[in-house]
């Protein structure tokens, strides 16, 4: 079950700009099976079985989300990829589009036509100028296949497929935001509900899927949802991009079964620490994750915090940060609350302020001259952001300094 | 439905916010950011536990059996911190405000006793031995705009709330920038262009926006006698002039009464017939009026007193100043100042 690869089966064996290599090793079965033999709701029940989870960091069911568009009486609906991924220290979406495109626009077609969606919107970085040409040419490619367009493969169905470039935002990953920012507004995010399967692109059900979740969904199709629920963990199964960095051996992205602990990860993946090394903590999930001392490396990682004895952490998006103790803790405490002071919307005040204020007392704790009425501040801040904010950006901002001031005593 | 708000159980429509069902079973919750028509939880002031969540009450709606707490340690450290923040991107010049004793911020600031101690401000006066590059950091950007006819813009007063861009019927307003960045101002900080309908300035609550005058020439003229100034009152005004003075600035509660206080000679209210010659009613007071009178035109000074703020646009030989309900509660608040010997002018 270890070896099991969904997503990067094919990784550097193809040529991802080319659709006949593609097709060479099965691509677009997906799309085949379920124009000639399923229903749109069959296709979303089989999600629903393969308990397929987001893989952009929420967790959230992909086959809710998926059915209660479907199941909205509205006629107009949309179908979104995220692929806006600026989560510091995560780079795994952009690495599917580099290796494997086609996987990707297959399991976008196959997840808009079974939620009845007319139309598919692909959302990128407005930084990846690279993968935006990579999968122009593979929409190009696909067109001309009949793969979408009208009377897919000589069906009933149609859909249209339109890249989306962003202006490069932290907080347009989050779905409201990004739906803002398709509409030509500021992209900040909406209060919710409505939610976007209720309510979101030009006030239709819209559902808004990581491309990593989507890239799943053709296997699912495939093998079935049964066979996918059996992979990894009971509570949010599959397998998931892992990417790992800092000061292992061999940094990179590695596919894994969910409930895999940080520590296997590290050592057999990654290949261990570096030499002359010495683990100091793991930060989970980019630069919003909480940070794991070498005693807590047993967890498992999964999307909910697991119940009983088993130990879980959720993993975010994936990315893991290995933090050996020659690291300047100054150095990442300025680039976790520069980032999020930057990447702040802006709009709500605790956010707005306490992110600048939470940079502010870093800098002053780098150059030593930090009070304990700042220490006192931090507290208060951390409180708000936790307390308080429009949107979980806020919440995010305060994980990783919140755990320096807990787990790492950064104040001694 | 029926929800509990405080332990006691209220009646409550559908689709209402909690904001508002409190507010109409008299139960005060502070905002700054939320208005009738706007409620968007920017400033997370009006923040209330619901079910044991902090949630902000303007934008959250009701449901049924839900049970709301308005007053508790966690709500209260949530405001103050809030408002500190706030509070610290703003402080410094409240004493020669144009908008002290009239602005929302600073009466919350007091309501909450809010001290700025906890950080460097970002605005206003600097002081105490701090870094000099920190202060550079917390000087961000401020837009100063008195080139456009009828509203001063000065963002270093401003907190964010969006009534402006909200409120205005053009769209001249926006967020600029981002983060701790933000900024409210025009697309590419050009100079406000706009019909100037006034609405930003009635809805803003602290000095951001304010009505665009020569506040010192106009004491000047009121105070000198041998001008004889006289106030043009416009339909409807009355009641928004003793409804801006009515917040502690003073008990008096007849108009002419306070007109005549400020130095003005003559009071012509106009009637809602009126409406369309305006202008003519305005210029026969230097014509006809002054030679009825036997007064020298260029010793009269005509003050049209209107929430209709492009009228500053239009001033001319006949009309010397226009007058919002805002800044006659000024003149107001700084005559009482002068009478209880707070300040010299």
């Amino acid at each position: 079950m270890k070896d099991i690869k969904i997503i990067t089966e094919h990784w550097g064996k193809i040529d991802p700009l080319k659709i006949e290599d593609y097709l060479g090793v099965g691509g677009y079965e997906a799309l085949g099976k379920f124009i000639s033999k399923m229903k749109p709701e069959e296709v979303v029940e089989e999600i629903k079985k393969s308990g397929l989870c987001g893989r952009g960091g929420a967790g959230f069911s992909t086959g809710n989300k998926l059915e209660s568009v479907a199941n909205n009486p509205k006629a107009e609906k949309y179908f979104i990829c995220n692929l806006e991924e600026s989560e510091p220290g995560t780079y795994k979406d952009r690495l599917i589009v580099d290796n494997n495109p086609h996987l990707l626009l297959e399991g976008i077609i196959i997840s808009a036509l079974s939620i009845g969606a007319k139309r598919a919107y692909i959302y990128i970085n407005g930084n990846f100028e690279k993968q935006k040409e990579i999968l122009e040419r593979a929409i190009e490619q696909a067109k001309e296949k009949k793969y979408w367009g009208e009377n897919i493969l000589g069906s009933e169905y149609n859909l249209e497929i339109e890249i989306f470039s962003g202006a490069g935002a932290y907080i347009c990953g989050e779905e409201t935001a990004l739906i803002n920012s398709i509409k030509g507004n500021r992209g900040e995010p909406k209060y919710r509900p409505p939610y976007p399967t209720q309510a979101g692109l030009f006030g239709c059900p819209t559902a808004v899927n990581n491309a990593e979740t989507i890239s799943n969904i053709p296997w699912i199709i495939l093998q079935g949802g049964k066979e996918y629920a059996k992979i990894g963990a009971k509570n949010s199964p599959g397998t998931k991009l892992f990417i790992l960095s800092g000061a292992v051996k061999n940094p990179g992205v590695y596919e894994a079964p969910t409930g895999i602990t940080v520590k296997e990860l590290i050592e057999e993946y990654a290949g261990g620490i570096q030499k002359g090394k010495e683990f100091w903590f793991a930060q989970i999930g980019g630069a919003c994750g909480k940070l794991f001392l070498e005693k807590e490396l047993d967890a498992k990682l999964n999307f909910s915090v697991g119940t009983g004895r088993d130990l879980s952490v959720q993993m975010g998006s994936g990315s893991i940060l290995v933090v050996d103790k020659s690291v300047n803790i100054h150095d990442l405490l300025i680039s976790w609350t520069d980032f999020f002071r930057r990447e702040s919307c802006g709009k709500c005040v605790p956010c707005r302020e306490g992110t600048f204020r939470l940079w502010e007392i870093a800098k002053r704790f780098r150059d030593n001259k930090i009070s304990d009425r700042d220490k006192e501040a931090v507290k208060d801040i951390l409180w708000t952001l936790n307390n308080t904010t429009f949107c979980p950006l806020g919440k995010f901002s305060a994980t990783a300094f919140q755990d320096a001031v807990e787990k790492l005593k950064i104040w001694k | 439905m029926e929800i509990k708000i405080n332990n006691k159980i209220y009646e409550a429509k559908e689709g209402e916010g909690i904001f508002k069902v409190c507010k109409n079973n008299g139960i005060k919750i502070p905002t700054l950011c939320s208005s009738k028509e706007f409620q968007e939880g920017l400033c997370r002031i009006c923040v209330v536990e619901i079910n044991g969540k902090l949630m902000t009450s303007c934008n959250t709606k009701v449901a049924e059996g839900m049970e709301i707490i308005t007053e508790s340690e966690n709500i209260d450290k949530a405001r103050r911190i809030n408002l500190e923040l706030l509070w610290a991107d703003h402080a410094g010049k409240c004493a020669t405000c144009k908008k002290n004793r009239m602005c929302k911020l600073q009466s919350l600031a007091e309501e909450y006793k809010i001290e700025n101690f906890h950080f460097i401000p970002r605005k206003g006066e600097i002081t105490g031995q701090e870094e000099l590059d920190l202060i550079r950091d917390n000087w961000t950007r401020v837009v100063v705009e008195n080139e456009n006819p009828c509203i001063s813009r000065n963002s270093e007063f401003c907190v964010e709330c969006r009534k402006c861009i909200n409120v205005c019927p053009e769209k001249a307003f926006g967020f600029n920038h981002r983060g701790s960045d933000i900024v409210v101002g025009t697309p590419y900080e050009k100079v406000l262009d706009c019909s100037f309908c006034g609405e930003c300035v009635r809805v803003c609550p602290t000095a951001s926006l304010m009505d665009q005058n020569n506040y010192g020439e106009i004491v000047e003229t009121l105070d000198d006698l041998k001008k004889f100034s006289v106030a043009v009152l416009d339909f409807g005004i009355e009641e928004k002039i003793l409804e801006q003075i009515k917040i502690g600035i003073s008990p008096e509660k007849d108009l002419n009464k306070l007109l005549i206080n400020l130095g003005f000679e003559k009071i012509i209210s106009l009637s809602e017939k009126d409406k369309d010659n305006e202008d003519e009613i305005i210029k026969q007071i230097k014509t006809d009026y002054a030679k009825q009178e036997k007064i020298n035109p260029a010793d009269i000074a005509v003050f049209f007193i209107s929430s209709k703020i492009y009228k500053k646009k239009n001033k001319n030989e006949f009309l010397d100043y226009v007058l919002s309900e805002r800044e006659v509660a000024r003149l107001v608040r700084d005559k009482e100042k002068i009478k209880t010997g707070k300040i010299r002018l």
